[in-house]
């Protein structure tokens, strides 16, 4: 347990990334404080789908997916909770640049013996029979994907944590990162100054405001998201275990949920936010979509290309919430040159629920011994510093927001990476 | 038939509202404003009941400053036909918006009234029956189901005793209770015309009305949100701080 305001590690920010990063730290015997500006689990983490997709570019990024479904499938026998709903997932394409990336996808995974193959189109009618098929020209089934339950994954975190002696500090925005001859020494909130040798910076769509309170300039920008939630429909059931969906041509993705179907999407333009311009207790489940806002009207729109029942009169529950995007679309883990002991953990891009079980792993292990097992490579955070381009925010912004453009937008293997 | 859809922008309650310096409004800087909840059910009742019959026009009708424009449009983009815009920098109160709106049910001739049972933002619950009074005409309140016939509208009332079914006839003003319907999100198509709607701006002026207050705000404040919490160890603590603390018993 820490006391009198002091401990090893201060994890600034209670989403999944300091949850499960204070959890592992806790459980190797370190002592930590997580200091949540307003309520545990209710910003990125509260409003997010958690779908995973574990086949990723790389075969480093897929390994992290595939051990974070073990560590997983531990949290939910160690708190007696279903964290992981394993539904299986399809990518559909109905044009052809869409059906080559399907093409490329499955013989990528086929290379690491990842279960993933082509599907043909009336199986894929017979597995959904609530989604147009008929425009199909390829889809490919993975049967070990799904999603996991983001608020059943916090609440694993949190009981598991506090039996390791985690303590959690709500409603406490940290004011100053206290820095002494280029050492982290602690944070200065409203209910005092904690000290410690390390922190982390978890702070999600906050952790450029907290990079800039200790003088770094972490590349993050906000963005806003929209997903509808359909309610339960007889005409067009949704079964609990039905697959999650990929559609990158109408940018949308789909996953069952409480026998209705969620359906998001990734537009074309980004919904901007300036962190700094919100009240310091914003509750981020308090925003909401206005009845003509335009961009639940494109979501709604796309769905309807996919899900032809699907029309905005159906009665059905918009969810909004905030991402924190990164100029190349993946999270910033570790340190940055300037600060010693401030570690960063930030940026998931839309993916933070799925990512969290191994993050919170690499984090600790960087923490504790400043290396990892893990080829983290492309996940440093000091791999735009100092990188002109990178370090005004007009720019950093309009590079995240052009990556959140590009996300579902770029066909596949017509980039240069 | 043309239907009325008189609305109300209120702030949006999801939202921390916090009261101004001087306790006699709220901090509005910064405050997103939505149409009231309520008023919204009235739109979207009065869209589909221009969905299930022929000959039906949807007017909105908004009181208030400029900026009241886009809330308008709300209701232009999920499907009211047009809206007009009565200007003023007033602070209304119930019975000085019934006014307004009876002048403006002269100048219009709607068969119908439909509009919200109340305002979230001062809650009164009472312009559409001030505007029935005005008028002379039946009203149905609380509203959760709407049904017509030929003697006019036969109307589910949500009661604290039960549905209540009464039957008006037309025209009339109906007040819309939570259960009425659900809302929609504006089509895209819906958002792109609603834009290019003329929005309609009449005067208090041109409706010769005069506002004379009946309420005067004296003092607004919030309500005491900070409680600590604290665990007991036995009834005889709990009573003890029941009596000294709270003063309850």
């Amino acid at each position: 347990m820490a006391s009198n305001n002091t401990a090893d590690v201060i994890v600034i920010g209670g989403g999944v990334a300091g949850l499960s990063t204070a959890m592992q730290l806790a459980q190797r015997g370190s002592r930590v404080i997580v200091i949540e500006r307003e309520r545990l689990a209710n910003g990125s983490t509260g409003r997010a789908a958690g779908l995973l997709g574990q086949l990723r570019g790389t075969e480093a990024h897929t390994r992290m997916l595939m051990d974070g479904v073990e560590i997983v499938r531990e949290l939910e026998e160690r708190a007696d909770v279903e964290i992981f709903v394993q539904t299986g997932s399809l990518r559909v394409a109905a044009t052809p640049e869409r059906a080559q990336e399907i093409k490329d996808l499955v013989a990528m995974g086929k290379s690491i013996n990842f279960e993933i193959d082509h599907i043909a189109q009336d199986e894929v009618a017979t597995k959904l029979p609530y989604m147009k098929t008929d425009d199909l020209i390829d889809a490919c089934y993975c049967p070990t994907d799904g999603h996991l339950q983001p608020a059943e994954l916090a609440s694993a975190y949190l009981k598991v944590g506090k039996n390791a002696g985690v303590e959690y500090l709500q409603n406490c925005p940290v004011e100053k990162v206290l820095i002494e001859q280029g050492k982290a020494q602690g944070v200065e909130t409203a209910a005092g100054t904690f000290h410690a040798p390390a922190i982390v910076n978890a702070a999600g769509p906050w952790s450029y405001l907290v990079a800039e309170l200790a003088e770094t300039v972490l590349p993050t920008a906000a963005i806003g998201h929209y997903y509808l939630t359909t309610r339960p429909d007889e005409q067009n059931p949704v079964d609990r275990l039905s697959p999650a969906i990929r559609d990158r041509q109408q940018r949308i993705y789909s996953r069952p949920e409480s026998g209705g179907l969620i359906v998001g999407l990734y537009g074309e333009e980004a919904i901007q936010y300036d962190m700094d311009q919100l009240p310091v207790d914003f509750d981020m489940s308090s925003l909401k979509a206005r009845q003509d806002d335009i961009h639940v009207a494109l979501l709604i729109h796309a769905t309807q290309q996919r899900f032809p029942w699907i029309n905005e009169r159906t009665p059905m529950t918009i969810t909004a919430g905030i991402m924190t995007f990164t100029p190349d679309g993946k999270p910033f883990c570790g340190k940055m040159p300037g600060v010693e002991g401030l570690y960063h953990c930030s940026g998931f891009s839309g993916h933070g629920i799925v990512q969290s079980p191994t993050i919170g792993v690499i984090m600790a292990d960087l923490v504790l011994t400043g290396q990892t097992d893990y080829d983290i490579e492309a996940i440093e955070a000091d791999r735009y510093h100092d990188i002109a381009g990178f370090q005004q925010r007009n720019d950093i912004k309009a590079k995240c927001y052009r990556m959140h453009a590009d996300y579902y937008g770029r066909v596949e293997g017509s980039s240069h990476e | 038939m043309k239907i009325l859809v008189p609305t109300k922008r209120v702030p949006d309650t999801d939202q921390k509202i916090r009261v101004r310096e001087d306790g006699l409004g709220i901090e509005t800087a910064n405050l997103p404003f939505v149409i009231n909840p309520f008023d919204a059910i009235a739109v979207e009742e009065a869209i589909r009941i221009r969905e299930s019959q022929d000959d039906v026009e949807v007017v909105a009708i908004g009181i208030g400053s400029a900026d009241y424009e886009a809330e308008l449009r709300t209701a232009l983009a999920m499907g009211a036909d047009r809206a007009i815009l009565i200007e003023t920098a007033e602070n209304l109160d119930p019975w000085n918006a019934a006014c307004i709106l009876a002048a403006v049910v002269a100048d219009q001739q709607p068969d119908l009234v439909l509009m919200g049972k109340q305002a979230v933002d001062d809650d009164a619950n009472q312009t559409g029956q001030f505007l029935a009074a005005q008028l002379n005409w039946p009203q149905a309140t609380f509203a959760s189901q709407l049904e017509f016939n030929e003697a006019g509208l036969r109307v589910h009332r949500e009661t604290d005793h039960g549905i209540e079914v009464i039957q008006v006839g037309l025209p009339a003003v109906v007040t819309t209770d939570l259960r009425l319907n659900e809302p929609r999100y504006a089509s895209l198509p819906g958002i792109l015309k609603a834009r290019k709607k003329e929005i309609d701006h009449l005067s208090l002026a041109a409706l010769d009305i005069e506002i004379v207050p009946r309420i005067e705000v004296l003092n607004m404040h919030s309500s005491s949100t900070s409680r600590q919490c604290v665990r007991v160890q036995d009834a005889d603590e709990l009573i003890d701080k029941l009596r000294s603390d709270a003063e309850v018993l």
